[in-house]
């Protein structure tokens, strides 16, 4: 009995309320309140798809080229996309372009050349990181005995950061330059990268943090207690060989084949 | 006479060239050279660049993101290149304004840009124009401003001398003017161009004296001497109220109190409403300022708030000198941070904002760029790396430590080492100071803790840690050159060189450390300076590469390779100096040092250190 009363004393404190709202409503006119529910479902809807559609923008649209200074990236950049030969100088900013890929279905997304300069290196990549689909490391094939340091530094920098080993982007190294007679192939490329990406390993997670303690990124490539190899690896990596400046020289094609059909596959 | 011109973007295309007759290397070693020493290091304050037998000059274009280079020989002195790169750069943008508004690569990489004959007919002009102005001759006397100036003007009543000396001027004039005269008028002139102390006989100078003496005592204005054979000019008249010319000569114009200035005013009365609301702020203040550009002056303002408005040099100029005096305040050297703001501002001007931002939020960005990119390291920095190198090639990695007194050398060389031997690598210490008291058994200190923290038990009964010394007085260099050979017999894996503080004006111990680098050859170069430091960082570093450069056999010299800042833990964000020593020298800062213990070794994180720079 006494549930029931308050159930009702509950029932009744509310009820002048919704007695006024019916009142109020049936007082208006009925397009009105039509007009306020549509309204509402737009903005709702409207919130959805936005989401929708930003969340599907950031997530893998465009293809990095990155590679080091003097590798090749820009004379790629303008073959890809015109098939033509410029002549290039130090990039200081990053250029962007829509690509059409050469397969059935002649999807097009951007591709986007960084500058390979040491300075500015870190932070476009910072910029363009999260949006890329796959990446395009350019090696130089010629002078890689020299650099093959820096070179593993470089993509060792590029594995173990945070957003790219949450999006697996897929990796084509581009072995360039193979037109000078000096060129190392691509299996062999491979196999000293992986040589000395083993030794970084070690290197650089015994690094000195930094000043304010925030410490390097924690991934381990590979598999702990083998030799490191690119197989190992969350994403699908692939070596290739070409040739941005051609066999005949400037006026020439380029010998890029492998690298247009790697692109097709994206 | 021009070498080369190129036409490229700022993403890397060249988008038209031009090489001079008869030149045949390609320009592109040279272009990258420039793009990489000034534009890329804030350097471009001032435009023009050498190397090796050529001059660059250059300009960059903000808006379209081009960049204009023009090359020639140095020795050639050509006047008009810097008038012939403007009128090239707006030619140029006229003409392809279509292509260059594009956004996105695909419009340059398609378009050919077919500017040969604009280019020709534009550099016979300046030729030409150069060639026209003839040397300017000299004005005749009677053509200036002095000969039209009486002698009274020029009298300053302080007393005999400088009426002297008036006098000689005017009798100076005076011959020139009459070139045939006499030879009596000339020699009575030439006397008394003599005028001055040391022209006069002995008996003048008395005279001169007796009368300062006389007015001294008297505290009268003195009479003109009658001795001086020079025309006797009229007494001054006591002192004569100076006339400023550009002064006002009543005080009305200094009282606020009325509402004399509409600005002010009304910026007063406003000023609640305008903090607001800061865009009603600007619309009160451009109507209520009856200035004749009030409208113009508006729409600039709105054109600003919406987007396409270039940048020019007044309006980033307050925001630069905020920026300035900023980064002065967080202990930059201040030429550095002048040089920065000039970088800053060639970069964009002329650059078009975006919707809804600001001047001072776009060269604030643009600021922390450069300040980001001058701390990144142009080259790789891993020692741990090396050092695995230096090993497998079979010699020891040779590190050494320079700079002034008590910045903190031997206590980082124990830190490092420290780091070191974490890491499993043996390590030599050689101590080349010879000179302070308690230098070698300041190490033998930090040997004997090192080896205790790491015993020779764990290592095949071998110490980690030895140090290499033969006591005080002797040759820094010559310890130096044994230590790394015997390193080399036992098989170390890196040998640290700790050398003795020495000011940078000091030249006789400066040349004993650039011997002791050029011989040895270490295979770094570490010039360790602390972080407190201020306009004395640029003034150190120079001198010290200096010293390198000048002292080195070799045409290669072993300039600075990285720099090791300490007691960083004492500052809490004027962290300016290491901006101001990797702008000069160019080269990584490799160890941060934060305190006293051994653990107290960390490495440069550049996003931090602009960030803690940046902070208001």
């Amino acid at each position: 009995m006494e549930d029931n009363i308050d159930v009702e004393a509950g029932e009744n404190q509310f009820q002048p309320y919704l007695d006024a709202l019916r009142k109020e409503l049936e007082h208006q006119d009925p397009i009105f309140i039509i007009g306020i529910i549509i309204s509402l479902a737009v903005v709702v809807i409207s919130f959805v798809l936005l989401k929708y559609f930003l969340s599907s923008k950031t997530v893998q649209s465009a293809v990095l080229l990155v590679g080091l200074c003097d590798s090749g990236k820009t004379l790629l950049f303008s073959r890809l996309l015109s098939g033509k030969f410029k002549k290039t100088q130090t990039s200081i900013t990053d250029s962007s372009a829509p690509y059409k890929a050469k397969n059935e279905k002649g999807s097009s997304w951007t591709l986007i050349d960084l500058p390979g300069h040491d300075s500015l290196r870190p932070q476009y990549v910072e910029k363009f990181k999260s949006a890329a689909r796959a990446i395009v490391f350019v090696v130089d094939s010629a002078i890689f005995q020299k650099e093959v340091r820096d070179v593993a530094e470089f993509l060792y920098f590029l594995l173990t950061d945070s957003a790219v080993s949450r999006n697996v982007p897929s990796l084509i190294v581009a072995c360039n330059k193979q037109d000078i007679t000096m060129a190392k192939s691509a299996k062999l490329i491979q196999q000293q990268l992986e040589k000395e990406m083993n030794t970084l390993r070690v290197t650089r997670s015994a690094a000195l943090g930094t000043q304010d303690g925030s410490a390097g990124s924690s991934v381990h490539l590979g598999k702990k207690g083998k030799d490191f190899e690119f197989s190992q690896l969350p994403m699908k990596v692939e070596f290739l060989e070409c040739s941005a400046r051609g066999s005949k020289g400037e006026n020439g094609q380029a010998d890029i084949g492998s690298l247009e059909k790697s692109l097709a596959n994206l | 006479m021009l070498d080369f011109f190129t036409i490229f973007s700022k993403g890397g295309i060249v988008l038209w060239c031009f090489q001079g007759t008869g030149v045949t290397e390609s320009f592109t070693g040279p272009v990258n050279a420039l793009i990489r020493s000034v534009i890329l290091q804030e350097r471009s304050g001032n435009n023009s660049y050498s190397h090796d037998a050529l001059s660059l000059k250059y300009k960059l274009d903000n808006e379209f993101e081009l960049v204009f280079v023009v090359g020639f020989q140095k020795i050639l002195t050509l006047t008009y290149v810097d008038k012939f790169i403007d009128d090239v750069q707006l030619h140029f943008r006229d003409r392809y304004k279509n292509e260059l508004e594009q956004k996105g690569a695909l419009a340059l990489l398609n378009s050919h840009f077919a500017f040969e004959d604009d280019f020709k007919m534009l550099l016979r002009e300046a030729e030409e124009s150069s060639k026209a102005r003839g040397p300017t001759s000299m004005r005749s006397f009677n053509a200036s401003l002095k000969s039209q100036k009486t002698v009274k003007s020029m009298i300053e009543t302080k007393g005999g001398d400088k009426g002297k000396e008036q006098g000689g001027k005017k009798n100076k004039n005076a011959k020139k003017e009459g070139k045939g005269e006499k030879a009596k008028a000339s020699t009575s002139a030439q006397k008394t161009e003599e005028n001055g102390n040391q022209g006069l006989t002995q008996e003048e100078i008395i005279q001169k004296k007796r009368e300062e003496f006389i007015r001294k005592r008297m505290g009268a204005p003195v009479e003109k001497p009658s001795k001086s054979p020079k025309p006797v000019k009229e007494k001054p008249k006591g002192k004569e109220k100076r006339v400023w010319t550009l002064g006002g000569s009543s005080t009305k114009e200094l009282d606020y109190s009325q509402s004399n200035g509409n600005g002010a005013h009304a910026a007063g009365d406003q000023g609640l409403d305008a903090q607001a609301d800061p865009v009603c702020a600007f619309l009160f203040k451009m109507f209520l300022s009856p200035k004749k550009g009030a409208f113009g002056g508006m729409f600039g303002m709105l054109k600003g708030l919406v987007g396409s408005k270039s940048l020019s040099q007044e309006d980033m100029e307050p925001v630069l000198d905020k920026m300035r005096d900023h980064l002065i305040a967080k202990n930059v050297a201040a030429e550095i941070a002048s040089q920065l703001c000039d970088s800053v501002a060639k970069k964009l001007e002329g650059k078009v904002m975006g919707t809804f931002t600001t001047v001072a939020s776009t060269v604030k960005g643009a600021l922390q760029d450069s300040l980001v990119q001058i701390l990144q390291p142009k080259r790789r920095v891993d020692i741990l790396r090396d050092v695995l190198e230096a090993r497998s090639q079979r010699r020891p990695f040779v590190i050494t430590f320079c700079g002034v007194n008590g910045v903190g050398k031997s206590t980082n060389l124990a830190k490092i080492s420290f780091w070191l031997i974490e890491n499993g690598f043996t390590v030599l210490i050689a101590a080349c100071d010879t000179f302070r008291a308690g230098a070698v058994e300041q190490l033998r200190t930090h040997q004997r803790r090192l080896n205790s923290l790491h015993p020779p038990q764990d290592h095949g009964g071998r110490p980690i840690v030895q140090l290499y010394e033969k006591g005080y007085g002797k040759d820094a260099a010559g310890i130096a050159m044994e230590a790394i050979a015997y390193a080399r017999n036992q098989a170390f894996d890196v040998v640290l060189v700790d050398t003795a503080g020495r000011m940078q004006d000091n030249t006789p111990l400066m040349t004993a450390l650039a011997k002791l680098i050029a011989v040895n050859m270490p295979d770094l170069v570490l010039f360790v300076g602390e972080a407190l430091v201020g306009n004395e960082a640029v003034d150190q570093l120079v001198k010290f590469n200096q010293a390198l450069a000048d002292h080195s056999m070799s045409d290669k010299p072993r300039l600075i390779d990285g720099i090791v800042l300490t007691k960083f833990d004492t500052i809490d964000d004027k962290v300016g100096a290491a901006i101001s020593m990797t702008y000069i020298t160019g080269q990584p800062i490799v160890f941060v040092g934060t305190g006293q213990t051994y653990n107290d070794l960390r490495s440069l994180n550049a996003r931090a250190v602009v960030g803690a720079l940046m902070k208001a």
